[in-house]
């Protein structure tokens, strides 16, 4: 799978990295296969919540749908949570993980 | 060629083509996620908690809506807005998200978990499974 570069992390990175702050393990935000969702639900859900543009969107669900799971997001752990809520309200299943 | 059941209008309303009998199916649908979320004994109620609780989303995505002093929730602005003719992105959004979280809950509380599972469910499920994909794939088209 593509890796996925989240959109506001590498601002929050890059500002740690200027005041000296050591760069912990991000959390990644995933999103999990099912057998009804139709495709077309799951990119517009992901252009929506993450604001992604249709290609990225697209390629992530094709993840999803292939792998049976994506990394749709990675960050610091109070945004990951915000996003795994959002994408719950929207009825996908989504879990959090500690980046390995 | 089928006809389009959601056209998003020139003025960016999405016009809501379904008649009666599909919207009593909508209605029914969004009856049953507004009662889940409340009622611990309803057969969707376990597939509407997630392992984080929703409560903690404080974006409040419907503040924006004329309707929002009415509602709280996707659900609730999806009921409020079921008679109507239009939608705007909101209620169309939440249109979506409540169709699809009807979606999971059936296949959650049916334990269809996978393709084969899929096929092995009764005609009954299949077609509502089937309606609600229509639904969602007009939807999602105009979105």
């Amino acid at each position: 799978m593509p890796s996925v570069k989240p959109l506001r992390v590498s601002d929050e990175t890059q500002t740690q990295t200027s005041v000296g702050t050591i760069t912990q393990r991000p959390w990644n935000v995933i999103v999990w296969d099912d057998p009804v969702t139709p495709m077309s639900v799951v990119v517009v859900i992901f252009r929506k919540i993450f604001g992604y543009p249709n290609n990225k969107a697209t390629q992530l669900m094709l993840t999803v749908h292939h792998e049976g799971r994506a990394i749709v997001w990675s960050g610091s752990l109070d945004r990951a949570q915000g996003y795994c809520v959002k994408l719950q309200v929207a009825g996908l299943l989504s879990t959090i993980e500690r980046d390995s | 060629m089928a006809a389009r059941i959601f056209v998003r209008r020139r003025d960016g309303r999405i016009e809501v083509r379904l008649n009666e009998d599909a919207r009593a199916i909508v209605r029914e649908a969004f009856a049953h996620v507004l009662a889940a979320e409340t009622d611990p004994e309803h057969e969707w109620h376990a597939s509407l908690n997630g392992p984080i609780d929703p409560s903690h989303d404080v974006d409040d995505p419907l503040a924006t809506l004329n309707r929002q002093s009415e509602v709280s929730s996707n659900v609730e602005l999806a009921v409020v807005s079921l008679a109507e003719d239009f939608l705007n992105d909101g209620e169309a959004w939440a249109w979506l998200c409540t169709l699809q979280i009807a979606l999971r809950a059936t296949i959650t509380a049916k334990g269809i978990i996978s393709n084969e599972r899929l096929e092995d469910a009764d005609e009954d499920t299949r077609d509502y499974i089937k309606t609600l994909q229509t639904l969602l794939f007009g939807l999602a088209d105009v979105m």
